[in-house]
C-alpha cells in the first residue's frame, strides 16, 4: 500500500516532468511527424499513379494499314493522344522539338509501306518513357507482324506480382511503420540524457538519501516512457492512415509484444549510453551517431535490399532493422504471436537490449557513488 | 543525550587523504557546526555521516543504529540539504515538497513547511525559476519534510547576498527553536559565530579544535587589546601610559598621539585602575573600545591560514 501511494506519487511527477519538459513534445511528437509527412509527400505524391505518354499521329495518307493501327493505338489506355486527332508531320516534329508531347509516330504512307517512325526529342531519348514507348511500340509492330503472316504466337508473357501475404505493402504502409519504429527507438536512446541531467545535478544522489525505493521511481520512469511511446504509435498511425492513406491490419497481441519488448530494448540501449556519459553532450554525441546510423541502414526509409550488398551485413545486425520488421510483420501483414519469423526478430533486437541492459547496470555499479555526484 | 556519535573517521580517495582522523558526538537539540577551509574534508566527513560514502575506518552511531545494519531507520530519522541542492527543477516547492514527502513514513504538512521556509507566494513556480536564495530554502524545505531529528545543512548560504544569508539564519534558528539538531558547514565565520552552540574547526582532514565558540575566543589568548583616546592630547595618554605600565595585568603598552593601545590580561580591573588615576587627573577620555575577537581569529590562530570567504 506505501508502495503503491509512493508509485503514484513518483508517477505523477514523472508525468508532469514529461509534459512539461518542451524537448521531449519537439523530438518525440513533432519532429517524427514532420518527418514522415515530408517523406510521404516526396515519395508518394503523384507517383503512383500509372504511366501514361503524350503522343503525336502522323497520319497524312490514311489507307488500310494506317487506319488499322491507328485504331489500335488509340486502344491503348496509357497512350494519350495530342488533340485526339491525327497531326501533320510538319505539326508533330514541332510538337517533339518543343515537348508538347513526348513522342510523335509517323503511320506508313500507303498500304504497302512496312515502316513506322518513332520520333523522339533528342533530349529524352534515353529517358525511361521513351524506352518504355519504343517497348511498347515494338510489341506492337511484332503483334502486327505476326498478324500480318496470320501465324499464331507460341509463348505469351503473363504478369503477376506477389507479396509475402496477402496484402499489399505499399511506400506509405513502409513509410508509416519505418517512423514508428523509427520514433520510440529514438524515444529510447535519446531519451536517457535525463538520467545524464539527474547524475550531474546530484538529484540521483539526493533521492538516494532517502529512503525512497529506487525501484519504484524506476518503474514509474519506465511506464511514463512506455506511455509516451504509445503516444506515438497512437498520433503517427492516425496521420499516416487519414491523411496519406497508409493500410495497416493490425495484430494486436504481436504489436504489443513487438512494442513492449522493442521500446524496453531500445530504453536499455540509452541506459548503456548514459552509464558512460559524463555529461548530456557527451551522452547526445554517442546517441545521435547511433540514432543516424540505424536510421539509414535499418530499411525505415527505403528497402535494406535496394542498398549495396556491402553493407547489407552491417543492417542485418542492427536492432532497428529487427524491431521496424516486427513492426511491419504486426502492423501491416497482421502477423500472428505465433509465427517463429516475428519471435527471431524480437530475439535479435531482446539479445541487444539485454547485452546494453547488463554492461550498463555493471558500469554504474563500478563507479563510486562519489563520481557520480 | 547524545543523538550522533563519530569516532576515528579515515577516508582517502586514491592518494588524497581527504579525512584523516575525525571523532566527535553530537547532542540533542544542538547546532553543531563544522567550519574548514575548503578541501579540509567539511564535506567528505558529512557525507560519510549521511550514508553516502563508506568510511575506510571508523563508527558513525545515531544513539544505537549503525549504516551498516539500520540504513533504512536512520534515513527516516535524518534530513539532509546537499551542497548541490537538487531537486525536480521542472516541478513546483509545493509539488516537490509532496514528492519527498511520500519518501517517508511520517511527514509534516507541505503547507506548514512553505510558511516555515517562507516560499508560500512561490508555491506554484517552478523550481527553475526560484532565486538562489529560494532555492537553498526550498532545499532546506525538502531535508525537514520528514520531520527529521537530525538535520544536516551543508553550505546553506554559499553565493547567497546578505540578506538571502539572514533568512537562512532564521529558519535555522526556528529548527533549534523547534528542538531539532543541526549539523552545519559554512564558510562564514559570522554564520558559524551566530547560529552554532558547538565549533568544529577541521583542517587537512583532522580536527584542530571543537567547543563552544566564546570558549574557542577565550582559548585562543589571555590577553586583551584596549584602546583609549584623551582629548587632552598627547601629554595625557603618554601619562596614562606610564601610569598603566605599573599595573601588574598590563602585559604591554602602545601610544599613537593621543591614544593609548595596551594589551592587558584583566581589562575590566585595568580600566576601573586606569579611570580612577584619570579621574584624579581631571582628564578626559573621548573614546574606549576592547577589541572583540571573533572565530576568524581563533582560525586563523589554529590553522595559521587567512581566512577567505
Amino acid at each position: 500500500m506505501k508502495h503503491f501511494k509512493q508509485f503514484k506519487q513518483m508517477f505523477a511527477a514523472q508525468l508532469k516532468l514529461t509534459f512539461r519538459e518542451k524537448q521531449a513534445w519537439f523530438w518525440g511528437i513533432f519532429f517524427p511527424v514532420i518527418l514522415m509527412s515530408i517523406f510521404m509527400v516526396i515519395f508518394s505524391g503523384s507517383s503512383d499513379n500509372e504511366f501514361s505518354a503524350k503522343v503525336a499521329i502522323v497520319n497524312e495518307n490514311p489507307n488500310p494499314t494506317s487506319e488499322m493501327l491507328l485504331q489500335q493505338l488509340t486502344s491503348i489506355p496509357v497512350l494519350e493522344i495530342e488533340s485526339g486527332d491525327t497531326v501533320s508531320r510538319e505539326k508533330a516534329d514541332e510538337l517533339v522539338k518543343d515537348q508538347e508531347v513526348h513522342a510523335a509516330i509517323v503511320l506508313p504512307e500507303s498500304a504497302d509501306d512496312t515502316s513506322i517512325f518513332f520520333i523522339v526529342n533528342k533530349e529524352n531519348e534515353q529517358g525511361v518513357t521513351t524506352q518504355a514507348l519504343s517497348g511498347m511500340l515494338n510489341n506492337f509492330v511484332q503483334q502486327a507482324n505476326l498478324y500480318a503472316v496470320g501465324a499464331v504466337p507460341t509463348y505469351e508473357l503473363h504478369f503477376e506480382s506477389i507479396t509475402s501475404s496477402s496484402n499489399q505493402l505499399s511506400y506509405t504502409d513502409f513509410l508509416l511503420t519505418g517512423m514508428i519504429a523509427l520514433a520510440i527507438a529514438q524515444g529510447g536512446m535519446f531519451g536517457m540524457v535525463d538520467l545524464v541531467e539527474m547524475r550531474r545535478k546530484g538529484l540521483i544522489k539526493r533521492l538516494r538519501m532517502t529512503p525512497a525505493n529506487m525501484n519504484i521511481f524506476g518503474l514509474s520512469d519506465m511506464i511514463m516512457r512506455l506511455l509516451f511511446s504509445v503516444i506515438q504509435i497512437i498520433l503517427l498511425t492516425i496521420i499516416g492512415v487519414f491523411l496519406f492513406g497508409a493500410n495497416v491490419y493490425i495484430n494486436f497481441p504481436s504489436l504489443l509484444v513487438v512494442f513492449l519488448l522493442g521500446a524496453l530494448s531500445f530504453n536499455a540501449l540509452g541506459y548503456f549510453f548514459s552509464s558512460f556519459s559524463k555529461t548530456s553532450e557527451a551522452y547526445m554525441g554517442v546517441a545521435n551517431i547511433a540514432s543516424f546510423l540505424m536510421m539509414f541502414l535499418s530499411g525505415i526509409f527505403f528497402p535494406i535490399e535496394t542498398m549495396p550488398e556491402w553493407i547489407q551485413p552491417l543492417s542485418n545486425i542492427l536492432p532497428l532493422t529487427y524491431f521496424v520488421e516486427g513492426l511491419r510483420e504486426s502492423m501491416v501483414y497482421s502477423t500472428s504471436i505465433f509465427s517463429t519469423g516475428i519471435w527471431i526478430a524480437i530475439g535479435i533486437m531482446l539479445l541487444w537490449g539485454a547485452v546494453a541492459f547488463i554492461i550498463g547496470s555493471w558500469l554504474y555499479k563500478r563507479k563510486s557513488i562519489v563520481a557520480t555526484r | 543525550m547524545t543523538v550522533l556519535d563519530v569516532k576515528n573517521l579515515k577516508k582517502s580517495f586514491g592518494t588524497i587523504h581527504a579525512v584523516q582522523d575525525i571523532s566527535f558526538s553530537v547532542k540533542a537539540g544542538e547546532v553543531f557546526t563544522i567550519i574548514g577551509p575548503n578541501g579540509a574534508g567539511k564535506t567528505t566527513t558529512l557525507e560519510m555521516i549521511e550514508g553516502l560514502v563508506p568510511p575506510d575506518v571508523g563508527e558513525i552511531r545515531f544513539g544505537e543504529f549503525n549504516w551498516d545494519k539500520h540504513a533504512k531507520t536512520i534515513k527516516q530519522k535524518i534530513g539532509v540539504q546537499p551542497q548541490s541542492s537538487a531537486m525536480f527543477d521542472l516541478l513546483t516547492p509545493e509539488e516537490n515538497l509532496n514528492l519527498f514527502a511520500t519518501f517517508y513514513d511520517k511527514a509534516r504538512p507541505t503547507e506548514e513547511i512553505l510558511k516555515l521556509i517562507n516560499l508560500t507566494d512561490h508555491r506554484n513556480n517552478h523550481v527553475k525559476k526560484l532565486s538562489g536564495g529560494q532555492r537553498q530554502r526550498l532545499a532546506i524545505g525538502l531535508a525537514m519534510i520528514s520531520d527529521p531529528e537530525i538535520i544536516f545543512l551543508d553550505e546553506p548560504t554559499t553565493g547567497l547576498d546578505p540578506q538571502a544569508r539572514r533568512n537562512i539564519w532564521d529558519i535555522i534558528l526556528q529548527l533549534k527553536k523547534l528542538g531539532k539538531t543541526t549539523i552545519l558547514t559554512t564558510h562564514y565565520m559570522e554564520e558559524a559565530e551566530k547560529l552554532s552552540d558547538r565549533v568544529c574547526i577541521v583542517d587537512q582532514g583532522r580536527i584542530v579544535t571543537l567547543d563552544t565558540p566564546s570558549a574557542l575566543i577565550e582559548k585562543l589568548t589571555e590577553e586583551r587589546e584596549v584602546r583609549l583616546s584623551f582629548i587632552n592630547g598627547a601629554e595625557a595618554a603618554e601619562e596614562a601610559n606610564l601610569y598603566s605600565n605599573n599595573l601588574s595585568s598590563v602585559t604591554r603598552t602602545e601610544r599613537e598621539e593621543a591614544s593609548l593601545i595596551l594589551w592587558s590580561t584583566d581589562p575590566e580591573n585595568t580600566l576601573y585602575n586606569l579611570f580612577g588615576y584619570t579621574k584624579e587627573k581631571n582628564y578626559q577620555v573621548e573614546q574606549v573600545s576592547i577589541r572583540e575577537m571573533s572565530l576568524e581569529d581563533v582560525f586563523i590562530a589554529f590553522t595559521g591560514k587567512e581566512w577567505r570567504d
